[in-house]
């Protein structure tokens, strides 16, 4: 049945009103949902309430999303005018109906940015000025949007827009904050193991490593004060005084054990590539974890070579003196090297000349791989795993 | 990592009967799951009806994959998971729920038996508990493969239908399917996707 243009348009704001009438009505709604639908019958309102649940027949969709997501546009070109209740309406009802929808995240970090501003004093670079009330409606305002992220990423594998949202929010409005970086990579663990395909899930996690790592490596002490205070978060990883009065806390008592977070994330990445056989993003995430590694052990033992350049330097005292050895198992890696010799001489010739940390690192990485081959029947998990040694022979070898 | 349905079915000369089901549709929206359901257990019955008897298979479906097991006497399982869901564990499930099931359930009661009448309640705690496959199957990494070669893989429902036997009519003729599935079905098929809007 065709319909004019002005027929439509007062068709599609007698929903979006309906919709808007339910929420108020309903301020428990907590999912919106397609009723599949192919048309409309007898001039009902497509919008069905059921316990907490709205339901929106699909005829109206195609209808629906194109009329919201001009009231947007038309918005941010300050062509309309919108309240905050109505804005909130619309890009709620985007984001149920559609959680990749990019101008709606859009929109959402704008407003964040307006509540941003009205909390904290404009020039203030760290919070320590702005009392504890405003760094307690900071954390719990982050800890909201992380929810939202977190279930629209549970709708739509892989979703982007989610996780770049969610880091947009540590970045901008976090700012990195170590112990909020370190809470979400605890947070998002069992996420991750039970969503082993999502390459953006993963993803995040590497800005997280990133991150903290990076803020380790630099000698800023930003935003850390407060929230390590007030903080019941295992003391071994931010390295917390024993006395939690203690103000003056130096710049090492909050940087995190990097190398034992790194270490955790191998972990858990072994564990996942074994139980999970087959799944792409766990290989790449292992790269990135691992190259991580190999970065950090360089910068490291760099410095400490350096020091130590005039001492024997032998392959002992570097491994005792580096904060953290990747695998504690106490090996001699002479003695690896020995055995290993027969497969890796040109590797292990090539690697001599480095930090023998990284040989170690390396020589365990093959073995893993190996004993994934051997072990494995599924020929993706085979491909993978090929593939990953071949990249360790040309990108970490080297 | 889901598991969306666990069925138990006779396969019958006249075709296969469902015997007893659980299901787990709380990550579908509202107003889709009483559909997904019927769907669900038309594609189990689907996938007994066109295998063999001894068999095993995996069937894709979009982002599912169905394990089927059906065993010598006649008795199959049928587990509906995502693609994240590890297969070995699905076919360990199905060899365990099996097994229960005909200790607990008399042969005789197979041929003749419906949901309501069969007095088999496992189903439910098992799906629950193997929602986490490692919590669920703790060896599973260490224990001897399942030779997965004698797996039948099917990259689509359609490989399983006779020549000239089309989906969409078997759909509309079945009786497990209510109106509003049908209706769903035509809505999805004309958008080319399942349970997705745009």
């Amino acid at each position: 049945m065709a319909e004019s243009e002005e027929e439509v348009d007062v068709l599609v704001q007698r929903v979006v009103k309906d919709i808007c009438n339910a929420f108020r009505r309903n301020p428990n709604i907590d999912e919106i949902g397609l009723i599949p639908c192919l048309e409309a019958r007898y001039n009902r309102s497509p919008i069905v309430l059921v316990e907490n649940k709205l339901g929106v027949e699909s005829w109206c969709v195609k209808l629906l999303l194109p009329y919201v997501h001009n009231k947007l546009v038309l918005y941010r070109q300050r062509k309309l005018w919108l309240d905050r209740d109505a804005l909130t309406d619309l890009t709620c009802t985007l984001l149920l109906l559609n959680p990749d929808f990019t101008t709606t995240w859009n929109v959402r970090r704008w407003v964040f940015q307006k509540i941003v501003q009205e909390i904290c004093l404009p020039n203030s670079r760290n919070n320590s000025n702005s009392g504890m009330v405003s760094t307690e409606q900071m954390h719990r305002i982050i800890q909201d949007e992380m929810t939202v992220c977190s279930a629209a990423a549970g709708r739509y594998p892989s979703n982007y827009n989610a996780w770049s949202h969610r880091i947009w929010v540590l970045q901008h409005v976090a700012k990195c904050n170590l112990k909020i970086l370190l809470d979400e990579l605890s947070n998002t663990k069992y996420w991750v193991s039970t969503h082993v395909s999502d390459h953006s899930g993963f993803h995040y996690r590497q800005f997280l490593l990133k991150s903290v790592a990076g803020n380790s490596r630099s000698a800023a002490v930003t935003n850390t004060g407060s929230f390590l205070r007030k903080s019941s978060h295992k003391d071994h990883r931010t390295g917390l005084p024993a006395h939690p009065k203690d103000e003056g806390a130096s710049v090492e008592a909050h940087t995190a054990d990097v190398p034992l977070m790194i270490e955790e994330e191998m972990e858990l990445c072994t564990d996942l590539i074994e139980s999970y056989p087959g799944h792409e993003a766990l290989w790449c995430h292992r790269r990135c974890v691992f190259y991580l590694w190999h970065c950090w052990n360089r910068e490291h033992l760099q410095v400490l070579s350096d020091s130590n350049s005039r001492s024997d330097g032998t392959v002992n005292n570097l491994q005792m003196t580096t904060a953290g050895s990747y695998s504690s198992r106490g090996m001699d890696v002479d003695g690896a090297a020995e055995t290993a010799k027969q497969s890796y001489t040109q590797e292990t010739k090539r690697l001599k000349r480095g930090p023998s940390l990284d040989l170690h690192s390396l020589l365990e990485e093959h073995r893993f791989v190996d004993a994934i081959l051997a072990g494995c029947s599924n020929s993706e998990q085979a491909r993978f795993a090929t593939a990953y040694r071949k990249w360790l022979d040309m990108v970490i070898g080297q | 990592m889901k598991l969306y349905s666990l069925s138990v079915l006779y396969k019958g000369a006249t075709g296969a009967k469902l015997l007893k089901a659980a299901y787990d549709v709380s990550s579908f929206s509202f107003f889709q799951r009483s559909s997904v359901q019927e769907f669900m257990t038309f594609t189990s019955q689907l996938i007994v009806d066109r295998s063999q008897i001894g068999s095993r298979a995996a069937v894709k479906e979009q982002d599912y994959l169905c394990h089927l097991c059906v065993r010598n006497d006649s008795l199959a399982g049928v587990v509906i998971a995502d693609s994240e869901y590890p297969s070995r564990v699905c076919f360990t499930l199905l060899d365990k729920v099996l097994d229960e099931f005909s200790k607990q359930v008399d042969s005789i009661d197979w041929p003749s038996g419906s949901p309501d009448s069969i007095r088999y309640t496992g189903l439910d705690a098992y799906l629950s508990r193997y929602q986490d496959p490692r919590e669920a199957d703790p060896m599973s990494k260490v224990q001897a493969e399942l030779d997965e070669t004698k797996v039948i893989l099917h990259n689509t429902m359609e490989s399983l239908l006779d020549r000239g036997e089309k989906l969409d009519e078997l759909v509309s003729k079945s009786e497990v399917l209510g109106t509003q599935s049908k209706a769903f079905y035509k809505t999805a098929r004309k958008q080319n996707s399942c349970c997705e809007i745009m």
